[in-house]
């Protein structure tokens, strides 16, 4: 039988079991359909009764003096008539005072994408009273501050001097006491605040009237806003706030029993051992449980983004969440959202069922589950952070990159760099939690719970020595040092103390070293893997030298025409062609034997161990010939973070990747990288050869994008397809020789 | 027919000591035979026998199925082998009908002859009326004729029974131990492990007795009454463990 339809039998098998588990349906089914609507209706409910009784209840303000107790008395009873007056306002009536512009009773509702939250609910109540005030009752205290703070009355009004006339142009100074941690308190003053407003405003038009001056008088700049959202970005930005989040609990959450059920819970129940017993790989037993765990997070966010689209649609939440605003709901983008889940859905599968598989019962994989559920929520809510965007670090940060990218997909924006890093990254992290769960699954450690302590798993003499690092080690060591590198990067371009000198190219050589060749190499040590086989440190024949020195000749120009015809529809980003112009500068004073070495030597040494070292010969020990060669372009492809060389970094990834698979030694392609990186290296800083390419008919144009005349690109061509022969001449030969 | 040749499994202990679950264990099971493998709990039956089924990798000695080495081969192995776990693992929310049609595909049965199968051990083991019962449901006995029938369905040549019996009421161990003799009369080799040392008496013409996870007697019965001077074979077991003292000395 083929693998595929084993695996395809194993998770339906999988899923008829763990749909059959009341559990399951219960947290699918029942809290989405009918715990939501009923929770945010009656929390809805819930806002609007306590905000009705807000608005109508006695508030007490405290004043200092019967004059003050007399003043405020009148103009509150003259309040009502001032009111009226409002609404038959000019639209040229002159702002107030400096008060906020929810004052203005012109003011349109702000249709901004605040959630219904309680704040917001606040905000409403606050504005309503403003207009309308509640019923007040003034008392007498001697000190208003203190009567306030300790409770005896919600406001204070404290009339500095004469209380306000229309004559003459004096201000008095009336100060509105708050205690602004009692929601009680911010209602009353708000209300007070409004009657002030108003009689302010009514003084001033009096003013006004009897110097004959219009209201434009005090209003020599009239600041209209004009809101230009359309319906529909309205909605997605409502959209955004929400959903989000709310897809990435669910997602987690929904996986969260099913990994803990076919893991921990089949050892519980002992049917593991009978599961192992039959001649099934346990990686064909892992996948099938694991496309069982990711179905089952995207069915329960699914589930619930109707339920939610549903009470919304129907509760006339809607309204509430806009605000009145006019809003459309971008469904369109709903499908495009649903498959950037999956990768994350993926991830998580991943990571829950590597974490489950250590637990030996059920009650301790819930334990080790809660770690995780934080971890992924931080991520999440820094993500979902309003004006957070999608990018720098942000982009390869697990989880929030997805909350942000799905955001910015609500709100139409569509960058497909973007896209590109954040699902490549996502991609990555999926699957080094997936090998990482098949690789814990097979532990006899963790198949039997009898069978040794779990943490034999991490000590170094209980690793089996291996001539190769596993794929799991592989691609796990892929997914430390992606991000690790990427924020070590930008921390180091951002600080001050590399900015504008040499220290910069020698912290980015410091990275390098540290993290590609020290890191796998001393993983390597540490995990018992030998080191001459997991990083190719053989020697080569004579053929694979020849192979090396065509490439590393002839890569350079290939690359570069490659460029000049991508620049046709993929123009090179300026600002980065800027960025490298300024980093160019930087080194304008270093000999250019350091420049080779930091800016072509180091990179490409480093580059060689980790991609085409560890990584080629673990990835090559779980897959064929070319999958590794693939997987190993791709990876050293992303690695270098730009869409525009995404193209010939994939290409010489694969390149000398494969020619340490026919050679099946790293120093070959080493010297490759070495004399690609130099050359390049060489044209851009040393004037003498840019002059001589220049003579020869290099075309050097605009945004760094340099044109070879065609005999470079033939002779570069021929040179490539000789160091390919080589490359395929120097397998053979390997594989005529008698196995040493 | 099953060869364990110094079969050894040595655990470490995260303190950095180490236990020897199985030490040097050795013994033959022969085409038709029914083999008894008895010991005390923690004995290292079950080890032995996970390794015997591929399940763990002895630490040294090795295992040979068929002339064939489980830790080369460990699918075409498991291909081999029908192993009965000591804890009747069944998923409780299957069927015993759908358990069966599932691990048929897993042993690449094709679909008729995997219908065939299930209905001939059906018919054997009496399971009609609970087939179609969800396995959480079942009886101890049904339970371990579920599982007996999901370890025999790729009708393997060899058998490892871990504790067939444990817990069974008494016709639901005659229905189990008849099934298990004339699964050797048809010429299958079985290795029967058990505390049930009357089982062993009247099923098993070898035996090998495992104690602190050395086999530390093995042979016929009559053998190892000669050895002894006893008859029974619990004497036997006690003195081989060196119990018996403290009895003999009442």
């Amino acid at each position: 039988m083929s693998r595929f339809s084993r695996i395809n039998t194993i998770w339906r098998k999988e899923l008829t079991d763990i749909l059959r588990d009341r559990r399951t349906v219960l947290a699918m089914v029942l809290v989405p359909i009918v715990l939501y609507p009923v929770l945010m209706l009656g929390s809805l409910q819930a806002f609007e009764a306590q905000a009705g009784r807000l608005r109508q209840e006695k508030y007490v303000v405290a004043v200092n003096s019967e004059v003050t107790q007399r003043w405020l008395k009148r103009i509150i009873d003259t309040d009502g008539a001032r009111r009226m007056m409002d609404q038959g306002l000019p639209a040229t009536a002159p702002a107030p005072s400096s008060r906020p512009a929810a004052d203005d009773p012109e003011e349109p509702a702000s249709p901004t994408a605040e959630t219904g939250d309680a704040g917001d609910q606040q905000e409403r109540v606050r504005t309503d009273v403003r207009h309308k005030p509640p019923p007040l009752e003034i008392i007498i205290v001697r000190d208003v501050p203190r009567a306030v703070n300790a409770g005896h009355a919600h406001t204070g009004v404290i009339l500095n001097g004469p209380s306000p006339i229309a004559d003459g142009g004096a201000s008095s100074e009336v100060l509105v006491v708050t205690d602004q941690a009692e929601i009680r308190s911010e209602i009353a003053s708000a209300a007070v605040g409004g009657i002030l407003s108003r009689l302010n405003y009514q003084l001033l038009w009096q003013r006004l009237q009897r110097e004959q001056l219009p209201s434009t008088f005090v209003e020599p700049v009239k600041i209209t806003d004009q809101r230009i959202a359309t319906p529909r970005k309205m909605g997605g930005s409502i959209l955004g706030q929400i959903v989000p989040l709310i897809l990435i609990v669910m997602t987690i959450s929904g996986a969260v029993y099913p990994a803990i059920d076919l893991t921990a819970g089949e050892r519980e129940r002992g049917t593991l051992e009978t599961l192992v017993v039959a001649p099934v790989p346990t990686m064909d037993l892992i996948a099938g449980k694991f496309i069982v765990v990711t179905l089952i997070g995207m069915l329960s966010a699914f589930l619930n983004l109707l339920s939610i689209g549903g009470t919304i649609w129907l509760g006339g939440f809607g309204s509430l969440l806009s605000r009145g605003a006019a809003v459309q709901i971008p469904l369109d983008s709903l499908p495009l959202v649903l498959l950037i889940l999956i990768p994350l859905a993926v991830m998580f599968s991943g990571t829950l069922l590597a974490v489950c598989s250590f637990a030996r019962s059920f009650k301790e994989a819930q334990n080790y589950v809660m770690p995780v559920l934080v971890a992924a929520m931080i991520p999440a809510v820094v993500g979902s952070l309003p004006g957070t965007r999608l990018e720098g670090p942000i982009l390869v940060i697990p989880v929030a990159n997805i909350v942000v990218l799905t955001r910015e997909l609500f709100l139409g924006r569509f960058d497909p760099q973007a896209i590109l890093w954040v699902m490549s990254s996502t991609s990555v992290y999926a699957a080094a939690a997936v090998a990482v769960a098949a690789k814990l699954f097979g532990q006899e450690a963790v198949l039997f719970a009898d069978a040794g302590s779990i943490r034999t798993v991490f000590q170094r003499r209980f690793f089996k020595p291996a001539r190769v690092p596993s794929t799991a080690q592989a691609l796990l060591m892929l997914a430390v040092v992606y991000p690790l590198n990427f924020f070590i990067q930008r921390a180091i371009g951002d600080s001050q103390a590399f900015q504008g000198n040499v220290r910069f190219f020698y912290a980015l050589s410091a990275v390098l070293v540290g993290l590609f060749a020290f890191l796998p190499l001393a993983t390597a040590v540490y995990t018992r893997i030998q080191i001459s086989s997991a990083f190719s440190f053989r020697s080569a024949s004579p053929a694979a030298w020849l192979a090396a020195l065509c490439l590393g000749a002839s890569t350079w120009i290939l690359a570069s025409a490659w460029l000049a015809v991508q620049q046709m529809w993929l123009p090179m980003d300026e600002a980065f062609v800027e960025q490298m112009e300024v980093l160019m500068g930087w080194i304008k004073d270093m000999p250019v034997l350091a420049i080779v070495f930091f800016m072509a030597v180091v990179p490409a040494v480093c580059e060689e161990l980790f991609f085409r070292g560890y990584a080629l010969s673990g990835v090559r020990s779980g897959m064929g010939r070319w999958g590794s060669i693939l997987i190993i372009g791709i990876a050293f492809g992303v690695y270098h973070q730009s869409v525009h060389r995404l193209i010939t970094t994939m290409a010489l990834g694969m390149l000398f990747a494969t020619l340490v698979l026919q050679s099946r030694s790293l120093w070959p392609a080493m010297l490759a990288h070495v004399m690609h990186n130099s050359i390049l290296i060489l044209t851009a800083t040393v004037p003498d050869v840019h002059r001589t390419l220049v003579e020869t008919g290099w075309v050097y144009g605009a945004a760094g994008v340099s044109v070879p005349p065609t005999g470079f690109v033939l002779a570069g061509a021929a040179l490539l397809c000789l160091g390919l022969a080589m490359s395929a001449l120097a397998a053979r030969e390997r594989r005529a020789a008698p196995a040493a | 027919m099953i060869e364990a040749d110094g079969l050894t499994k040595i655990y470490p202990n995260p303190d950095g000591s180490e236990k020897a679950a199985a030490n040097g264990v050795s013994f033959r099971v022969e085409i038709g035979e029914v083999y008894g493998l008895l010991g005390p709990n923690g004995a290292g039956k079950t080890t032995t026998l996970r390794m015997l089924s591929g399940l763990l990798r002895p630490t040294a000695g090795r295992v040979l199925i068929d002339g064939r080495d489980v830790t080369h081969e460990p699918e075409f192995i498991k291909r081999k082998i029908g192993y009965l776990t000591a804890n009747t693992g069944l998923y409780s929310r299957l069927t015993p009908r759908e358990l069966l049609e599932y691990f048929a595909v897993l042993y690449d049965m094709p679909r008729a002859a995997a219908a065939r199968r299930i209905a001939e051990l059906v018919e054997w083991l009496g399971m009609r009326e609970f087939l179609n019962l969800r396995c959480g449901a079942l009886s101890t006995g049904q339970k371990q004729r579920t599982s007996i029938a999901r370890a025999l369905l790729a009708d393997p040549p060899i058998l490892i029974l871990d504790e067939p019996t444990l817990g069974l009421d008494v016709l639901s161990n005659r229905i189990i131990l008849s099934f298990i003799r004339d699964q050797a009369n048809s010429g299958k080799a079985i290795l029967l492990s058990t505390h049930a040392l009357d089982e062993i008496e009247t099923m098993c013409r070898r035996m090998g007795l495992i104690h602190n996870g050395r086999l530390i007697a093995e042979g016929e019965l009559e053998e190892l009454r000669r050895q002894t001077g006893l008859t029974r074979l619990s004497e036997i077991f006690l003195h081989l463990v060196g119990a018996d003292e403290p009895v003999l000395a009442n």
